[in-house]
């Protein structure tokens, strides 16, 4: 899931790099829009405050409030920042929000509770996991409709789909496997095993791998996509909810740790475990792969980590019960 | 007539299918949490001592008993608390900190009817306060007891936050006297 948008992210950013700076080099008058040029946001579902807080992530706090009923959890950005979609698993919808006017534009009715969400990179599509039936939706956002559907596992929590769009990974959780579907047929390929229920699923840029935080198991499962194998598994902290990735290491929220627990992508090894705030659950690696953000759920907090350092460097407010299960972030240029 | 008897068999399907509870320990409903906390004009090595003891919840007014293994060891120590209805709460310890006076444990088994949550976990820590006093916070995050969507009023997200308030409210002003009084 960090994998996709950091990688459209990325290279939105590379198709216009003189552009933009000339823009820049024009606009910097002061040092404050230097600032906001180079800023990002970070769109939080508040499952407890039934809202999604817009975290200004050069400024650290929060510039805005978009109502959003029915405990919303789930999201994910669209690759080119214009939209952020995010699930109302007690109020059985998508909203579809427009970043720029801080405005929810469509609502998405669900035939079943939905969590995970992943939006297809080319921006037609977006994927919703049902948690009870349980299913993969495929809607297509032009018709505001559901497309397709494909049995997955019990419980799909975490979505995630490889940078090229071509494979989506459901972690099934209450029967421990992750489905891989493939997007254009829209079939399951097959399952991997993984560790005891698997929660967040996160795929790397490069779309070979994905990592589950196994939530019982205190571990993240490492599964190769195209031979459909597990690699390994990695001890983490207690009760992993999701996984981000950042030079070459992966971050672990560990909800009863308060801790995020780094290791080494090509060894498997843990590096290091990181003190956070309570019950840290959504998490995800900025653009340029410098930081990783922390959503704290319990201590309602956004953390900011540097993933070279491995220090906390910032820690900002969000709203009531934050969990930004899914793709949160966004450039604001 | 073969159309309608299909059609008829369609329908109730359909209302069988609906009446069907939702398999399995599904968390489609939103987790809680709280948050309580007390002041205690006692320092707060003082009330740390009185709780430390993960085995002795005598201060948790409705507790007669604690039974249990593991001392204070995280991921070791488990603990049978019995109420004074007679029925039971198994708890487990996974955090521990002596330093900062502060420890965390989950339930692993409690009937809904003593206490209407699933997936129950909980942090009490004692904080210096001002003037030499101290404050204790007790945290907890939980599901409702009924797990999946349209619970009955008893087993409800306003019910289980109603039940652990309660409990925490109650031993922290029980704790506050027992302190209070020992000075």
């Amino acid at each position: 899931m960090g994998g996709q948008v950091m990688d459209g992210q990325v290279k939105r950013r590379q198709g216009k790099p003189g552009k933009a700076l000339i823009l820049f080099a024009a606009l910097c008058g002061s040092a404050l829009l230097c600032r906001m040029a180079s800023a990002a946001e970070a769109f939080i579902t508040d499952q407890t405050g039934d809202e999604v807080s817009v975290l200004d992530l050069g400024l650290q706090h929060v510039v805005a409030r978009i109502p959003v009923s029915g405990k919303p959890a789930g999201i994910a950005m669209a690759p080119d920042g214009r939209r952020a979609y995010v699930t109302s698993p007690e109020g059985k919808y998508v909203s579809v929000i427009d970043t720029a006017s801080r405005a929810v534009v469509t609502k998405i009715a669900m035939p079943d509770t939905p969590l995970g969400i992943a939006a297809d990179p080319a921006g037609g599509f977006i994927y919703v996991a049902g948690f009870y039936q349980p299913r993969l939706y495929k809607i297509d956002l032009k018709a505001g409709m559901i497309a397709a559907t494909v049995e997955v596992g019990a419980s799909p929590s975490g979505v995630a789909l490889t940078p090229d769009g071509t494979l989506i990974v459901t972690a099934d959780r209450d029967d421990n496997q992750l489905s891989i579907i493939d997007a254009k047929s829209f079939t399951r390929k097959g399952t991997v095993k993984v560790g005891t229920h698997p929660f967040g699923v996160t795929i790397d840029p490069q779309g070979g791998r994905a990592y589950a935080a196994n939530v019982e198991s205190n571990t993240v499962s490492v599964v190769d996509l195209k031979a459909a194998t597990l690699l390994g598994t990695v001890a983490v902290g207690k009760r992993p909810y999701a996984v981000a990735l950042a030079k070459g290491r992966g971050f672990s929220t560990d909800q009863y740790g308060g801790t995020v627990s780094v290791f080494d992508l090509s060894t498997l090894e843990p590096v290091k475990r990181i003190s956070v705030g309570d019950y840290p659950e959504g998490i995800e690696t900025s653009a340029d792969g410098n930081s990783v953000y922390v959503v704290n759920w319990f201590s309602n907090e956004v953390w900011t980590i540097n993933a070279d350092t491995l220090a906390v460097t910032a820690k900002m407010p969000a709203g009531d019960g934050p969990r930004a299960f899914g793709t949160f972030l966004r450039e604001t240029l | 007539m073969a159309r309608n008897i299909g059609k008829c068999l369609l329908i109730t399907l359909a209302f069988v299918a609906a009446a069907l509870p939702q398999a399995g320990l599904a968390h489609g409903p939103s987790r809680q949490k709280i948050t309580e906390t007390i002041t205690i004009d006692a320092p707060p090595a003082k009330v740390w001592a009185t709780i430390a003891d993960f085995h002795d919840m005598s201060w948790l007014p409705g507790v007669t008993k604690t039974a249990g293994a593991g001392g204070n060891e995280p991921d070791v120590a488990t603990r049978q608390l019995t109420l004074d209805n007679g029925a039971t709460i198994e708890e487990s310890l996974y955090k521990y900190d002596a330093a900062t006076m502060s420890y965390s444990y989950r339930i692993d088994k409690v009937d809904v009817k003593v206490l209407p949550v699933n997936n129950y976990s909980s942090t009490i820590t004692v904080l210096p306060a001002e003037g030499g006093k101290s404050t204790v916070e007790w945290k907890g995050a939980f599901y409702r007891g009924y797990p999946n969507n349209d619970p009955p009023a008893e087993l409800n997200d306003e019910a289980a936050i109603k039940a652990v308030t309660a409990v925490y409210r109650k031993g922290l002003d029980s704790l506050k006297k027992k302190v209070e009084a020992a000075k």
